[in-house]
């Protein structure tokens, strides 16, 4: 009974969790400063709590089995580099004549084979193509007389495998103008592929894609994938002919001479387990030939960590390859990642001298690297165009990924090129038949993940925590915000009415409903955003149009929707209530705003984190800073006179055009500046469906608008 | 829709806000919706696929296969488990389905007569309103509170839940997206304005046939004989006891004060029983004819048995374990057979607990208790889609003025935005891009459904404060 009367008492006390949440609350300029710098913090880090690969999926099994490509299969794949360089040298159809001997060498080889003949397509603005799957419309009618772009498919059926599952093996090589690498390249798919004809142990098709990139090699390899998995019914091989017939002879005849089949006879094995894209690349300048590994496909999705971790796993240890991974090498002479690793290099050995088992710290070097492949690797994903034709493949849920290879020697040098040769083909055999062991899809090991080496990678549980860290602070600060405001209007407490009954204090309070006001302005400033997304669609259609005045035209039309819609709507300070203080107003509008932003990017951290992290490093100081001049201006102290300063600095580089001009100067330097860059940027964006456009033009965009709003807010 | 002017009603004193551009809103929502229809017929389709917009109770391309059984292949319309809904459903919606209209996408038809029911049930959902509206005019001015209240601004509530209803993204994905949804969320609708407006034979059609097509409307039949026996939402009865007993203690001659009484008195007239047996048997009349329609439509096809196996039994027992915003399809693919039985009905019994409490405490306020059943059901029901949460929201609208107080409203606005566009992208990273698995969508799924318990206890919360309120403002009225 007394805990009754106690707990019936008029200061009750809340509960130990909303406690916490009250005191986060009332303490959010230090907590959310606390959390951004511990979260940029966390994000330096990273290459320190990197983990050393290993291969998860016990079947895969690399290296078990010796190698069976011989020197016999060398030869004859020197033979057919040899032919292929002096047909590239002689004349103007090179490209057919390549094709044909192709056909034929795949086709003496017992192997079944078949040509594969697009397109090119028309570049579409497609920006919310990202959610839904594949559309290739090729609208037949707009297509120009243009050589189709002729790629050779050869199939190994597996003597052990029921036809279900296929491992691929990409050659890209641009028949027009071959050089010796994409030769090189083409004679070890052959080399690799004359041995899996002969060889016993095969549980799944190989198909080997010799993809004609002349129109791009991700475009060949996407078109062949599409008609692969989602084949097009109303072509015909006779409308090919028929299109151009009469205009072009030339068609019609390089048609016939190549042989090239009716689509109907299109040759499929079953679905993809992986997929490995081989390229020969010259100019080495390491002292043994190097393998680089390039693995970012569309919006920063990567193949299963096992497939990366087979290759390296092969190229180390078996064929004494030297592995890259992309990096950035201009940060690997910054004066600030070495200070900042000689920190960490000198507290992990102050640790380790105080107790040997806390070893952390990693040597400067180390962390440089680390941290250069880190950026690159976020670099890369957050762009979320792939960096190869593997990314082709990750668009079907498939494993992929580009190994670039390049000699130490020249490509001429026929000694070496036959050692090359055999290392190189060796190292594709071992990776099919690791993949040949394997009985399901890859599962086993990551599928989000950044890579800080070619044995070294941060996995989501904790490049997450960086992330977290950045982001925590803006729901902490709207709800505190939000909590200020509607608290500090007169007192109107619907339950404790006062004795006296005055109207005022009886009325009902619609406190908790005012954040409706500052949703609508920000729920126009989205439309807008929406708007602007869209109008590249207009911009695209004007004919004969440079880049430039693409890009101007796009920022020129936007401001004047931006202007239409505050006529239309009313602009964020028209919404500005008579019976409220305004200090409050701009309060709730900046709640609502971080509350937005926050909801954006943590859907972008699960659509593409790195483009998120960017992102969040990016908009969350601005997001937490702004407020109205008006304020700052009133009370000139150094706290309010720096957040001006602050503000005005994010002003500036956060529109979006400005942010790319400062990221662009500052890894290539400032030498040239045209606007035109920024539109040929956007446009790549779109191009490879990446959600990086979306998140740019319908996050960052109006949360930058409406910070500036907040700025101006005439309070 | 910001754009609000004080009005005087004529029905009091007190001012309220109406909304101006009623129609135009109202109209230019119908629009947008045909705009949508008729031009983006590609994207819709895709649409119609999604598990948030349509179950497979609902889905209109289910509907259509069921009725291509029925007439091209003349066998039962439930064979190889893909149509569950309605026979009656099949022969109304199963003609447009086929029917070409100018080489448009056949289901055309259907979209426009879901357009329809949206803008019917809006316009029943704004009469519905303005019913409560005038019903709490009426119990304020008999408890004397008019003077009070008019000082502060009264919303168009009526307005205010068919805008919010018409311009709901959730109500117009349903609408365009190819689901049944739109007629029954119209059937609700309709039942509990029959019981608000006292029409009887109106509020009886509408609880049968929305229970007859997706079962769980039929916990509304408490809230509708509430409305009937008592009247619309009013502040409880115990606050006109105690008024009278103060004024009969006063013994005042004052005849203002008579006139008050008696008003009174007819605020607190008893239940009364005459409608409910009026109901009973008008839904009884209705049951029987539309399970003789039905046994009609399937008398071929394995009978009324059948029916209710393929309909009633497939929503009970959860057969179809497909992924959906609700959170038992992974709970019942997860658990062991042998408890399978047992975790039906626990789950179902869920539903049924929570009525007879929440009917005793809210019964002074049929209309809310109403909108708090809705809630819970589009919360624990076995395929739940956005049609039901969109339904939730519109009715929600109609309380507009008893829960100015809500605490988590801001809250609850972020999180239903954020979850219906995580929701969608946590699906495509699972079933497109393969890189997350069947939790991530879960996940989505239990914050949906946490979300949806935070608006019933934080709205209920409210509307009991607001009794209190009233009572606290009585009490200080009569002293002074």
């Amino acid at each position: 009974m007394s805990k009754m009367a106690k707990s019936g008492s008029p200061m009750k006390k809340p509960r130990p969790l909303v406690r916490i949440v009250l005191l986060l609350m009332s303490h959010r300029v230090i907590v959310s400063f606390l959390c951004f710098i511990a979260g940029v913090i966390a994000l330096l880090l990273l290459p320190i709590l990197a983990k050393n690969t290993y291969i998860s999926e016990n079947a895969l099994m690399p290296g078990s089995a010796n190698p069976m490509l011989s020197t016999q299969d060398v030869l004859d794949a020197e033979k057919l580099v040899d032919e292929l360089m002096s047909l590239s040298l002689q004349s103007d159809d090179a490209g057919i004549e390549i094709s044909r001997m192709l056909l034929k060498s795949v086709g003496d080889l017992s192997a079944e084979v078949s040509q594969f003949q697009f397109y090119p397509q028309a570049n579409k603005f497609h920006p919310l193509q990202f959610f839904s799957s594949h559309f290739n419309d090729p609208d037949q009618e707009n297509r120009t007389c243009i050589s189709p772009s002729v790629s050779t498919v050869g199939i190994v059926r597996a003597p052990h495998g029921d036809g279900k599952e296929a491992i691929i093996l990409v050659t890209p090589y641009n028949p027009l103008k071959l050089d010796a690498g994409e030769a090189l390249s083409l004679g070890v798919a052959y080399s690799v592929f004359s041995l899996l004809t002969k060889v016993t142990w095969l549980a799944k098709d190989i198909v080997w894609l010799a993809a004609d990139s002349r129109y791009g090699e991700h475009e060949s390899v996407d078109a062949w994938l599409s008609e692969y998995y989602a084949p097009t019914f109303h072509r015909s091989g006779k409308s090919h002919i028929n299109l151009c017939s009469g205009s072009n002879y030339h068609q019609v005849t390089e048609n016939l001479a190549v042989g090239a089949e009716p689509l109907e006879s299109f040759r499929r094995a079953g679905t993809m387990a992986a997929a490995l894209v081989i390229k020969v690349v010259n100019g080495s300048k390491d002292s043994q030939d190097s393998l680089s590994i390039y693995a970012e496909a569309s919006n920063g999705q990567m193949p299963n960590l096992d497939l990366i971790n087979v290759v390296n796993y092969l190229a180390v240890h078996r064929h004494s390859l030297h592995v890259r991974v992309g990096k950035f090498w201009s940060l690997l002479e910054s004066e600030c990642l070495k200070m900042i690793g000689g920190t960490i290099e000198f507290l992990g050995n102050v640790v380790r001298s105080l107790n040997p088992q806390w070893g952390f710290g990693i040597p400067v070097s180390e962390y440089v690297e680390g941290t250069a492949t880190l950026a690159s690797s976020l670099y890369a994903q957050a762009l979320g165009v792939p960096t190869g034709s593997h990314g082709a493949f990750r668009d079907y849920q498939i494993d992929a990924v580009t190994l670039v290879i390049s000699p130490k020697a020249s490509p001429y040098n026929l000694g070496k090129r036959s050692e090359f040769l055999l290392r190189s083909g060796r190292l594709v055999e071992g990776v099919i038949r690791s993949v040949n062991n394997l009985l399901e899809k890859f599962h086993q090991s990551f599928f989000l993940y950044l890579l800080t080496g070619s044995s070294k990678f941060v996995s989501v549980g904790i490049y997450m925590i960086a992330f977290a860290l950045l982001i925590a602070p803006l729901p902490v600060v709207a709800a505190s915000l939000y909590s200020d405001a509607v608290t500090s209007q007169p007192e109107s407490d619907m339950v404790e009415c006062s004795e006296s009954s005055s109207s005022a204090a009886l009325s009902i309070s619609c406190g908790s409903w005012r954040w409706l006001y500052a949703a609508k302005s920000v729920f126009v400033i989205h439309i807008w955003a929406v708007v602007v997304a869209l109008l590249p669609y207009l911009i695209c259609e004007i004919p004969n149009i440079t880049s430039r005045t693409c890009s101007i035209s796009w920022i020129l039309l936007s401001l004047f929707t931006l202007h239409i819609f505050y006529n239309v709507f009313g602009s964020p300070y028209s919404s500005v209530h008579s019976s409220y203080p305004h200090n409050e107003e701009w309060a709730i509008l900046k709640s609502v705003m971080i509350a937005a932003a926050f909801t954006g990017v943590s859907l972008m951290s699960v659509v593409n984190f790195a483009a998120a992290e960017i992102g969040a490093l990016l908009l969350v100081p601005f997001c937490l800073m702004a407020q109205p001049l008006k304020l700052d201006m009133g009370n000139s102290n150094v706290k309010s006179l720096a957040r001006i300063a602050c503000n005005m600095v994010c002003v500036l580089c956060l529109f979006p055009p400005f942010t790319f001009f400062v990221m662009k100067g500052l890894s290539e330097g400032f030498s040239c500046f045209d606007i035109g860059e920024f539109w040929t940027w956007v446009e790549s964006l779109w191009l490879w469906n990446s959600a990086t456009y979306l998140y740019v033009v319908l996050v960052h965009l109006p949360c930058w608008v409406l910070c500036t709003h907040l700025l101006l807010h005439p309070c | 829709m910001k754009e609000e002017d004080e009005v005087k009603t004529k029905s009091s004193t007190m001012k309220e806000k109406k909304l101006t551009r009623f129609w135009e809103w109202a109209i230019s929502a119908i629009i947008f919706r045909l705009i949508l229809i008729f031009f983006f017929p590609d994207h819709l389709s895709q649409l119609a696929s999604r598990p948030e917009v349509s179950t497979p109770v609902t889905s209109l391309r289910r509907l259509a296969e069921g009725y291509w059984l029925k007439k091209q292949a003349s066998i039962s319309p439930y064979a190889g488990s893909m149509y569950h809904g309605s026979p009656l459903l099949l022969s109304v919606l199963g003609p447009l389905t086929v029917t070409d209209v100018d080489g448009q996408s056949s289901h055309i038809l259907c979209s426009l007569l879901f357009v329809i029911a949206d803008f019917v049930a809006a316009l029943l959902l704004r009469a519905t309103g303005q019913k409560l509206q005038s019903a709490y005019f009426q119990s304020s001015n008999s408890l004397g509170l008019d003077k009070i209240l008019g000082a502060s601004e009264i919303y168009a509530s009526g307005d205010i839940s068919a805008l919010f209803y018409l311009w709901n993204p959730l109500t117009i994905l349903t609408c365009v997206g190819s689901s049944t949804s739109p007629i029954e969320n119209f059937l609700v609708i309709l039942s509990i304005y029959g019981a608000c407006t006292r029409l009887v034979p109106l509020a009886a059609v509408g609880w049968v046939l929305a229970t007859h097509l997706s079962l769980y409307p039929a916990v509304l039949g408490i809230p509708v004989i509430l409305l009937l026996g008592y009247g619309p939402d009013s502040p409880p009865k115990k606050l006109f006891l105690q008024k009278n007993s103060v004024e009969t203690a006063d013994h005042s001659s004052d005849s203002r004060l008579h006139h008050v009484k008696q008003g009174t008195d007819s605020a607190i007239s008893s239940f009364s029983w005459k409608p409910i047996v009026l109901f009973i048997l008008w839904a009884s009349a209705w049951s029987i004819y539309i399970l003789a329609l039905c046994g009609i439509s399937v008398r071929q096809n394995g009978g009324l048995q059948e029916m209710f196996k393929r309909t009633y039994g497939f929503i009970l027992t959860v057969e179809d374990l497909s992924p959906n915003i609700g959170v038992l399809w992974y709970f019942f693919a997860e658990v062991f057979d042998f408890f399978r039985n047992f975790f039906l009905l626990v789950i179902h019994f869920n539903i049924l607990f929570m009525i007879l409490p929440l009917a005793i405490r809210m019964k002074h306020r049929p209309c809310f208790l109403a909108f708090v059943y809705v809630a819970i059901c589009s919360m624990l029901k076995t395929y739940p889609s956005v049609a039901d949460s969109a339904l939730c929201l519109g009715l929600f609208g109609l309380f507009i003025n008893q829960l100015l107080d809500m605490h988590f409203s801001f809250v609850l606005f972020c999180g239903y935005v954020g979850v219906n566009l995580l929701s969608p992208v946590m699906h495509n990273l699972w079933i497109w891009r393969g890189t997350g698995n069947a939790n991530f969508y879960y996940a989505t799924a239990i914050a949906y459904a946490a979300l949806q318990i935070i608006l019933v206890v934080d709205s209920a919360s409210a509307m009991l404060n607001h009794d209190r309120w009233l009572r606290k403002l009585t009490t200080t009225i009569t002293k002074t």
